[in-house]
C-alpha cells in the first residue's frame, strides 16, 4: 500500500516538474526576436541573411520546436543547463552557489513559521471565545495584509538607517571571514519580515480547524467518559495537524513567490533574487535554469509534506487512497 | 450584527479609496509626473501635502493616479480569471466522470506552480504596459476559482431544485446559468475578492522590483521602487505613503471576504 501511494505522489511530483519544464522552455521559445540577433546583441543590424542563417544552423535554430525540446530536455536531465549570456559560466553551477542560501532561508522562515503558528495556534483554538482566540483572528488578518517587501524596507529604514546595527542587504561582509554569525546577521531581517508577515495565517488555520475538531461528537463523549483533559487535547492536536499540514502544502508556492521578492530586497544572494535579476538582464538560460530548480524545490517539499502526513493520518496508511 | 457594523465600515473605507482613486485629477493640485527639479525630496507640508520624491514630483498624486492603475490591473486581471476560473471549473463539475478527474489533476499540478514564477518568466520578454500585465496576472489566477466553482457545481448537480428542473426539461443551459451559477454566486464572489487581493499584491510586488508596470505609468509599486533609493537618504514619506494604502486596501478586502465568508460557514455547518 505505502509503495503504491509513495508511486502516485511521484508521478504527480514528476508530472508538474514536466509542465515547469514545457512552460519554461516555451516561454522562452516564443520570445519575440531572432534569438540569433539577440545573441549578438547591438551588432545585430550589421549582420546579413546568410549569416543569420549560419549561426541558427550553428544553434539547431532551424529544426522544429518538439525536436529542440527533446533535445534540451535530455541535456537538463543530464544536469547539463546552458551558459548564462551575462556570466558565461555554466547555469548549474551558478546556481548551485546559490541554492545553499535559498535553502538557508526557506528552512529557518518554514521552521519558525511552523514553531510560532503550532504555539499561537494551540493556545487561541484551545480556548475558544477567550481574548487569545479572538485577538488572532484579528491579528493575523492584519499581518498578512503588510506586503513582505514594505515591511522589509521599513525595517531597513529603522534598523539599517536610523539605528545602524543591522546590515541593510547582502548575505555576509565582503572582506569578513564568512562566518557563520556573520552570516546570521544578515539573515535576521529578511527571516523576521517572512516570518512575521506569514505566522498569523497559519496559526489562524490551525486554530480553526483545531475549533473545529473540539466541537466533534467524539470529545463530547471522551470527556463525558472521563478521559484526562491532556489526552484529550492530543487526539485533537493530531486530528487537527492533518488539515493543517495540507494547508501548509497548499500554501508552499505561494510562500516561495513571496519570498523571492524578500530576496531581491535584501540583496539575499539566492535563487530568488538571481531569478529575477535573469528576468530582468533577459539572460534566458539563467532563467530557466531558476524557474526549473525552483519548481524542484516546491515539489520536493510538497513530498516531504506528503509524508508527513501520511505517517500522522492512518485513514490513508489503511488503503483509503484517493 | 456585529459582523455586519464591521462589513460597512471596511466597505467604507474600500469605497473612500476608490472613490478617491478615480476622481484623481479632481483632488490633486499638482500633475502626477509633473517635475519640479526646485523641490526635490520635499517633506511633507503646505505646498505639498505628502511630500515630492526625486524628481520633485507632488507624492499625493501620485499616489491618487497611482492607485487608479493598481486597482486597474487588479481589477482586470479579475475579472479575466473570474471568466476562466468559471469555464474551467463548471465545464469540469458539470460534465464530471473522466474529464472531471483529468482537468482537476492538471489543476492539482498547475496549482504547485508558484504563479508568481510563470508571471516572471513572461515577463522577461513580454515587458508591455499595463494591460499586457492585466492580462498575465489574471491567466495566472483562476485555479481557486476553478476549483470552488467545481466543488459548487458537483454540489448542486445533486441538489433538489435541479434535479426538479431537469424532470420538468428545462434547457440544459437555463439549469447551467439560471440555477447553477446563479446559486455559485456568493461562493464566486468571496474567492473573487480574494483573488482581487492577490492580485494587487502580485502587481505591487513585480512593478516593486522594477518588472511590472512600465516606470512611466505610476503605480504603487512603482512608487515603492523608487523609494528603495529613497529611503536610505531619509525620505520615509515616499515609501511610506504607497505602502500605507496598500495595506489599507488589501486589509479592508481581506476582512470583507472575512465577514462575507462567515455566514456561509455557518449554512454549511447547520
Amino acid at each position: 500500500m505505502t509503495v503504491k501511494w509513495i508511486g502516485k505522489r511521484m508521478m504527480m511530483g514528476i508530472i508538474v516538474l514536466f509542465i515547469v519544464s514545457f512552460l519554461s522552455f516555451f516561454i522562452m521559445h516564443a520570445a519575440p526576436g531572432d534569438p540569433a540577433a539577440a545573441f549578438y546583441g547591438g551588432n545585430a543590424q550589421t549582420l546579413n541573411a546568410a549569416e543569420k542563417e549560419r549561426i541558427s544552423r550553428v544553434f539547431s535554430l532551424d529544426r522544429p520546436v518538439i525536436a529542440q525540446y527533446g533535445t534540451w530536455l535530455a541535456e537538463t536531465m543530464k544536469g547539463n543547463l546552458g551558459v548564462s549570456y551575462k556570466e558565461g559560466r555554466p547555469v548549474s553551477t551558478i546556481l548551485m552557489e546559490r541554492l545553499p542560501n535559498t535553502l538557508l532561508l526557506f528552512g529557518v522562515t518554514l521552521f519558525f513559521i511552523i514553531i510560532g503558528s503550532i504555539w499561537l495556534g494551540t493556545t487561541a483554538g484551545m480556548k475558544a471565545g477567550s481574548l487569545w482566540d479572538k485577538g488572532l483572528s484579528t491579528a493575523s488578518i492584519v499581518t498578512s495584509s503588510i506586503p513582505a517587501f514594505w515591511l522589509g524596507i521599513l525595517f531597513i529604514s529603522f534598523f539599517a538607517v536610523k539605528l545602524g546595527f543591522l546590515p541593510s542587504s547582502g548575505t555576509g561582509d565582503i572582506g569578513g571571514e564568512g562566518g557563520f554569525t556573520d552570516k546570521l546577521r544578515y539573515l535576521l531581517m529578511p527571516a523576521t519580515v517572512i516570518v512575521l508577515t506569514h505566522v498569523g495565517i497559519y496559526a489562524r488555520f490551525l486554530q480553526e480547524s483545531i475549533k473545529a475538531e473540539s466541537r466533534n461528537y467524539y470529545v463530547t463523549v471522551a470527556r463525558a467518559n472521563g478521559v484526562a483533559e491532556q489526552v484529550i487535547r492530543k487526539g485533537i492536536l493530531r486530528n487537527a495537524s492533518i488539515p493543517y499540514l495540507n494547508y501548509i502544502g497548499m500554501t508552499i508556492p505561494s510562500f516561495v513567490g513571496g519570498s523571492i521578492i524578500v530576496e531581491s530586497l535584501f540583496s539575499w544572494s539566492g535563487l530568488g533574487q538571481l531569478t529575477v535579476k535573469a528576468v530582468v538582464t533577459k539572460d534566458f538560460p539563467l532563467l530557466m535554469g531558476g524557474i526549473l530548480l525552483t519548481g524542484l524545490i516546491v515539489v520536493l517539499s510538497l513530498f516531504v509534506i506528503d509524508l508527513i502526513t501520511y505517517s500522522l493520518n492512518p485513514r490513508l496508511r489503511k488503503g483509503d487512497v484517493r | 450584527m456585529k459582523s455586519r457594523k464591521a462589513l460597512t465600515f471596511w466597505c467604507t473605507i474600500l469605497g473612500i479609496i476608490v472613490v478617491m482613486t478615480i476622481f484623481a485629477g479632481f483632488l490633486s493640485s499638482y500633475e502626477p509626473n509633473d517635475m519640479n527639479l526646485d523641490e526635490v525630496y520635499t517633506s511633507p507640508g503646505e505646498s505639498h501635502l505628502l511630500g515630492t520624491d526625486h524628481l520633485g514630483r507632488d507624492v499625493f498624486s501620485r499616489l491618487l493616479e497611482g492607485g487608479k492603475v493598481t486597482l486597474t490591473v487588479a481589477s482586470i486581471s479579475v475579472l479575466v480569471s473570474l471568466v476562466i476560473g468559471v469555464l474551467y471549473g463548471g465545464i469540469s463539475g458539470y460534465v464530471g466522470g473522466i474529464v472531471d478527474t483529468v482537468m482537476m489533476r492538471f489543476l492539482e499540478a498547475l496549482i504547485t506552480i508558484p504563479s508568481l514564477i510563470i508571471i516572471l518568466a513572461f515577463q522577461a520578454f513580454m515587458q508591455g504596459g499595463m494591460w499586457s500585465m492585466a492580462l498575465i496576472i489574471g491567466v495566472t489566477g483562476w485555479l481557486v476559482t476553478a476549483r470552488i466553482v467545481r466543488s459548487e457545481f458537483i454540489r448542486l448537480k445533486d441538489a433538489e431544485f435541479v434535479k426538479m428542473a431537469i424532470m420538468f426539461g428545462t434547457p440544459m443551459w437555463r439549469i447551467i446559468f439560471g440555477h447553477m451559477l446563479r446559486n455559485s454566486i456568493p461562493a464566486i464572489f468571496v474567492v473573487t475578492l480574494f483573488n482581487f487581493a492577490g492580485a494587487i499584491f502580485i502587481e505591487v510586488s513585480l512593478s516593486f522590483l522594477g518588472i511590472g508596470v512600465p516606470p512611466a505609468i505610476p503605480s504603487w509599486g512603482n512608487m515603492l521602487y523608487y523609494a528603495q533609493n529613497d529611503i536610505l537618504i531619509g525620505a520615509w514619506w515616499i515609501g511610506v505613503f504607497p505602502g500605507i494604502m496598500i495595506f489599507i486596501t488589501i486589509l479592508a478586502i481581506n476582512f470583507i471576504g472575512e465577514a462575507l465568508k462567515d455566514p456561509e460557514r455557518r449554512r454549511l455547518d447547520a
